[in-house]
């Protein structure tokens, strides 16, 4: 019942709903990707700069190297969501434990780890995510961590700000009475419930994401092995005032999935913050 | 592509390359903007590069393209080399070598001023030499030098341990950065850090007068040049525009008059001369042509037997690169000499043209058949990212090698990365690099090849490791041969040696551009005309 109850919630916002089914869609494109391209998206099949419409078997044209550009967004729509995914997990990871361990434990733990979640605050996020990718390489794990390492703070303050409300409510003190170890009270008692809003915040951590890989791409430092979206606008800037579709296809895309993401990060937000429950 | 494009008609290249003539056909008809009538006095021009801000107005050692268009038109050289490939005095009126050619013997030009009034001597000619040449300007190409002197007030005498043919002594007098520097400026100091660096003081035709950091240079006419009623104009500004896109609208909007060194990308390129209000020449690189190389690093076995190298570059198309990454404005390379060096060039070489046939069987009987997984093996691929085209070129290479059956991991690093990688640290199989060289071919092209060119950390130098006791002797006999005609046929044997070997060979050679307003006059003049002093540049109304 309690199921139904939180479709029911997140299917009243309209525009939650819209960008669910996009998003939806975006993730099949990305599943299906080799079925329908089972050639390397990255390769040369035909004259470049094609603009869309112009040669039937490349509907979306050809960039300026002449590779399909319908094939690239298509395969690339898995690398941009990958790296949003798990990236994602990255963040959610490093800024819950941070974020529970310091919120719950309080004292000089809670200390070090909000002055450390300052210092990674303090410096600019993409700049510190070029500098990351520089220094380890540009392949696709590395720029997955180093936008998990730039993104976890407000996970964690979130985390942290949880745990300080719930770390001395009734049923906590009834579980520490009871002898339950910390680690149990805080995976099995006290997450639970401070997980609703890490949840919606974590969901734009994933568009957060895909606009950071984009502008890590589009600045020449993506990995030159995988098909991204930002890779595609980086690769087509310089020839914005020609052929401004090889920018403005990959743009679209990017920008319809950010969208969705904080449309059903929205939704997630009526969903699970019972506080909206009737706004 | 290509046939439909109304494009800069382009000289034909391996024939007469300092040849004069038309150069410039622009959709409007536009006749090529050389000096029209008697020339404007007066007035700012304001010109840009392809590139970014230099670290120094003026860098000893040359540091890059940057700090030359900068210092080149504050500091003169002793001579230059015409368009037609002859050698003139500039600050030296002629110089000649001794019988044995192991002494060279200048006279120096008198009436030269420095900017801040000071006459320039054989004193600062000496000092400049001695000091600033040998160590930092050109001492990769003075290991033989043995001494100056001056022994009257208008003679300098240069000294080499071996004989020194006479064009590679003038080629030295025409060096980049190897300028005539003040020397009661510059004596008594580290030259590398001297604050004059960032406003010096020259005998050109323009004069230092402030640097806006993250803007632009403004210099002024120099009211006491020794050419008479030159320079024309009064103000030369080197403004700096991060992007190719800005610039192309800076030039649009009539901010810019003239841009060198692709200012501009390649499409925006058709869509300014196609205004009428703008001309394209690829004139004035021939002294310093850019190439787009790939080399193999000897350190990994597999490219120890030179039919796996040969058959790295039978796998590529060079064609498609030259005509689609670079939009026809490059053209196929195949030698270490390049096509417009009309003086030591020769078609007559080993050819590694697209065969991938070839390539495939070159690398079966090289003991490489495809494995169960259709790969012979895999190579890391470096594309130096200074370039946006290296990239590219690292994307079509990487489907190229994999169609002959060759695993590629690609990585393009941008700048520091690529030369730590690619020069310190060796970590490629093959690299994706650029170069850009004079027509002198020692030490600048030699360099690539030889054993004493490979110095771990050292930037464009020999870094695959490569060593052949066969090219080390010939270069020795290319250094030290005076004959003019013996000497070339060294240089000839030189590039058979190293087209069949394939350590490391130009894909394509490109063909740099200069964007330029209709209105500006007496411009591309020089054969490196970034590093010309553009005295008799003037502008129309």
């Amino acid at each position: 019942m309690r199921r139904f109850e939180f479709l029911g919630r997140f299917s009243r916002n309209r525009g939650a709903l819209v960008g669910a089914v996009l998003i939806l869609v975006v993730a099949l494109m990305a599943l299906l990707a080799p079925l329908f391209f089972p050639v390397d998206p990255l390769r040369i099949v035909g004259q470049p700069e094609l603009w869309p419409g112009e040669d039937p078997d490349f509907p979306l044209g050809t960039d300026s190297l002449g590779r399909d550009m319908l094939s690239m967004i298509v395969h690339g729509a898995r690398a941009t969501l990958l790296i949003g995914l798990f990236a994602s997990a990255v963040a959610t990871l490093i800024g819950v434990s941070v974020g529970a361990t310091a919120g719950y434990f309080g004292g000089w733990i809670d200390e070090i780890a909000m002055r450390a979640a300052e210092l990674f605050q303090t410096i600019p996020n993409l700049i510190f995510v070029l500098t990351i990718v520089v220094i380890l390489g540009s392949t696709l794990t590395n720029i997955v961590i180093a936008i998990g390492i730039v993104s976890w703070t407000p996970i964690a303050r979130m985390t942290r700000a949880e745990f300080l409300s719930l770390r001395d409510r009734e049923f906590v003190q009834a579980c520490r009475a009871m002898g339950m170890g910390d680690l149990r009270i805080i995976v099995g008692e006290i997450l639970p419930n401070a997980l609703p809003p890490v949840i919606v915040l974590s969901s734009l951590v994933v568009a957060g994401a895909i606009l950071f890989e984009s502008a890590v791409s589009f600045l020449g430092l993506g990995d030159p092995n995988v098909a991204s979206w930002g890779r595609l606008v980086g690769d087509g800037r310089l020839l914005i005032r020609s052929s401004w579709y090889i920018c403005a296809i990959p743009g679209v895309a990017i920008m319809i999935t950010v969208l969705c993401l904080n449309l059903i990060g929205d939704g997630l937000n009526d969903a699970l913050n019972p506080k909206l429950r009737d706004r | 592509m290509g046939n439909d494009r109304n494009r800069v008609t382009r000289r034909a290249f391996g024939g007469g390359v300092f040849s004069a003539g038309v150069v410039v056909s622009s959709l409007a008809g536009i006749a090529p903007s050389f000096a029209q009538g008697a020339p404007k006095r007066g007035g700012t021009l304001v010109a840009t590069w392809g590139g970014g801000e230099p670290q120094a107005c003026y860098v000893p050692a040359g540091g890059g393209s940057s700090p030359t268009f900068s210092s080149s038109k504050l500091f003169e050289r002793l001579a230059k080399r015409a368009m037609d490939g002859k050698f003139e005095g500039v600050l030296a009126e002629s110089w000649k070598p001794s019988a044995d050619f192991k002494t060279y013997t200048l006279k120096i030009r008198k009436g030269v001023k420095f900017h801040d009034g000071k006459d320039m001597t054989v004193d600062d000619v000496v000092f400049s030499i001695g000091e600033i040449w040998k160590k930092y300007a050109a001492a990769a190409a003075m290991t033989d030098f043995a001494g100056v002197e001056a022994p009257d007030a208008d003679t300098v005498v240069v000294k080499y341990n071996t004989p020194t043919p006479e064009f590679f002594f003038s080629s030295a007098l025409c060096g980049i950065v190897s300028y005539v520097v003040p020397k009661h400026i510059y004596a008594g100091s580290d030259p590398v850090t001297n604050p004059a660096n960032n406003a010096p003081i020259g005998t050109g035709p323009w004069k230092f007068k402030e640097w806006v950091r993250g803007s632009h240079f403004e210099y002024v006419k120099n009211e006491n040049y020794w050419q008479k009623d030159l320079p024309y104009m009064d103000r030369l500004i080197i403004r700096y525009v991060r992007d190719p896109a800005g610039r192309a609208a800076a030039m649009e909007a009539g901010d810019i008059q003239i841009g060198v060194f692709n200012p501009v990308a390649p499409p925006d390129i058709k869509r300014l001369t196609g205004t009428g209000k703008f001309v394209a020449t690829p004139k004035g690189y021939e002294e310093s042509v850019w190439s787009t190389t790939l080399e193999c690093n000897m350190r990994n076995p597999v490219f120890a037997k030179r039919e796996v190298r040969q058959a790295m570059f039978h796998a590529i198309d060079r064609s498609f690169i030259a005509k689609t990454v670079y939009y026809g404005y490059a053209r196929p390379g195949t030698s270490p000499i390049y096509s417009p060096n009309t003086a030591f060039f020769t078609a007559d070489t080993y050819k590694t043209g697209f065969d991938p046939k070839k390539a495939a069987a070159l690398l079966d009987a090289a003991g490489y058949p495809k494995k169960a997984d259709g790969k012979r093996f895999t190579v890391n691929l470096l594309a130096a990212g200074w370039f946006t085209e290296n990239g590219k070129i690292g994307a079509y290479v990487k489907q190229a090698l994999e169609d002959a059956g060759v695993g590629v991991n690609l990585s393009v690093p941008d700048r520091p990365t690529s030369i730590k990688r690619i020069y310190t640290d060796y970590d490629y199989d093959m690299a994706i690099s650029n170069q850009a060289n004079p027509s002198e071919p020692i030490p600048s092209t030699t360099q690539y090849f030889t054993t004493d060119g490979i110095k771990k950390g050292v930037p464009f130098r020999n870094a695959n490791g490569y060593s052949n006791p066969e090219v080390d002797a010939l270069v020795e006999k290319i250094k030290v041969e005076t004959d003019p005609a013996k000497r070339r046929e060294l240089v000839f044997q030189f590039q058979k040696i190293i087209t069949v070997e394939a350590p490391l060979l130009p894909l394509v050679e490109i063909e740099s551009i200069t964007v330029a307003s209709t209105r500006v006059q007496n411009h591309s003049n020089d054969p490196n005309y970034l590093a010309a002093s553009w005295a008799d540049i003037w502008l129309a109304s």
